[in-house]
């Protein structure tokens, strides 16, 4: 369940999938600060909402935390594409598909339908 | 009674035996639009009747004829009296009532949920995607080959790079034009209204039906607003694009009918409709629409016209 993930969350997440290695807020925080001015403890607030989320895990090393993804930025992505296509019955409503799902004996059956037509005379 | 039980009759008729016709209009496939409009009066037409059969059964036919004023008129009139109606007219009533708030109350749940899960969604969109201002949709990094729209007020399509790979850039353009016909058109509502009839009422065949067919019709829709401004033959080779080279395991489930109709559709399109074959889908949709309210109408104006006649007359 991810609500409200604003602009920072999206950010952070960015910069922890990109560094394929555990981070601390400060890390982050050095990295956020090339492109922006942000406060140590709004970086925190956010971490600690996306360790909350399920998004980041984190250790104690030291006096803080060292957080790193749960799941990589793909294997999300292929869950939300699962979800999205086994969706069931209020799929309809919610989303609709270019095209469904098909068997390989159907998507032969496009291409041959499609060869007939060679596609350099492309007239509308 | 005997409007009621014409409306009752033909609500049942029409409920079991209107999808039938609907699957042997060959022209759906010519005038999408057409078609989905006569599935939306078809259905309306079967609430309607059922509906105004209680109310022709409950409510005396001289009430009706002097119009909504006459009707609230004779209703204050037998509360005033202490006269009540039938209790067989009460129970009529009641049923009526109670289908009509079951389906507000689906509509509405239908929405939410949508609404809901859309909202999810873009939420994760967000975090796992990035936007592309010159295709104006998001970018999904993902093998699999796909493009889908998430309609609503944060309306955005969507398409994998697996499909941006698969796909030539005017074959990518006429995917989104797609999309964006689905999103301008508010074709989510349509199906949401379809579907809110099938949870309300399950079973009833011309409403699983309409929800099959208006789904299997938007898409064709869709395409034909597309290729007004892309070439057909790019959009067909979209579909075969995405449709082909998908990972073993991915391929299950139905659609393949629809496809198959859609490329065929752009590469040899049929001609529209003649004028007069657009005048009668128009004309039957009005019949659809109006057919109930004239039929319980009916007795009342006779009675109405029987009373002004006898006063002239006399």
């Amino acid at each position: 369940m991810v609500r409200g993930l604003g602009e920072l969350e999206s950010a952070i997440m960015d910069r922890m999938w990109a560094r394929r290695a555990p981070a601390s807020v400060r890390d982050v925080l050095e990295e956020l600060r090339q492109e922006r001015s942000i406060a140590y403890t709004t970086v925190m607030t956010v971490m600690d909402k996306l360790h909350t989320k399920g998004l980041l895990k984190r250790a104690p090393q030291g006096r803080a935390y060292v957080y790193e993804p749960v799941s990589s930025r793909e294997a999300y992505t292929a869950e939300l594409m699962r979800q999205t296509l086994a969706g069931g019955g209020n799929r309809a409503a919610t989303l609709v598909h270019f095209l469904e799902r098909l068997t390989p004996e159907e998507a032969a059956a496009l291409q041959t339908a499609l060869q007939v037509f060679p596609l350099k005379d492309s007239a509308p | 009674m005997i409007a009621a039980a014409v409306l009752l009759l033909y609500a049942v008729l029409a409920a079991v035996h209107l999808p039938r016709l609907g699957r042997m209009a060959a022209w759906a496939e010519r005038a999408p639009r057409l078609a989905i409009t006569m599935w939306q009066a078809a259905c309306a037409s079967v609430v309607a009747s059922a509906l105004l059969a209680a109310v022709a059964f409950a409510v005396p036919a001289e009430a009706l004829g002097h119009g909504l004023a006459g009707l609230f008129e004779a209703c204050a009139a037998m509360m005033d009296s202490g006269v009540t109606l039938t209790s067989a007219g009460a129970v009529a009533l009641l049923v009526a009532g109670t289908a009509l708030v079951r389906l507000g109350w689906c509509g509405a749940a239908v929405l939410f949920r949508a609404g809901a899960e859309r909202r999810e969604h873009v939420a994760w969109l967000r975090l796992l995607g990035r936007h592309d201002r010159n295709l104006g949709a998001i970018v999904l990094d993902h093998d699999e080959r796909l493009a889908y729209c998430v309609p609503g007020r944060h309306a955005r399509m969507v398409i994998t790079t697996g499909a941006l790979r698969a796909l030539a850039p005017e074959q990518v353009a006429a995917v989104l034009a797609h999309e964006r016909a689905h999103l301008r058109g508010r074709h989510h509502l349509v199906i949401a209204a379809a579907e809110a009839l099938v949870t309300a009422f399950p079973g009833v065949p011309v409403f699983e039906h309409a929800r099959t067919e208006v789904a299997r019709l938007i898409e064709l829709l869709a395409d034909d607003v597309a290729a007004r401004r892309h070439p057909r033959v790019q959009l067909a080779a979209a579909l075969v694009g995405l449709a082909t080279g998908r990972a073993p395991g991915f391929a299950l489930g139905a659609g393949g009918e629809t496809a198959l109709t859609r490329v065929r559709r752009m590469v040899n399109p049929a001609l529209p409709l003649r004028r007069g074959e657009h005048a009668a889908g128009l004309l039957t949709v009005g019949l659809l629409l109006c057919g109930p309210g004239a039929v319980a109408l009916a007795p009342g104006l006779v009675a109405l016209l029987a009373h002004h006649c006898h006063e002239l007359l006399t």
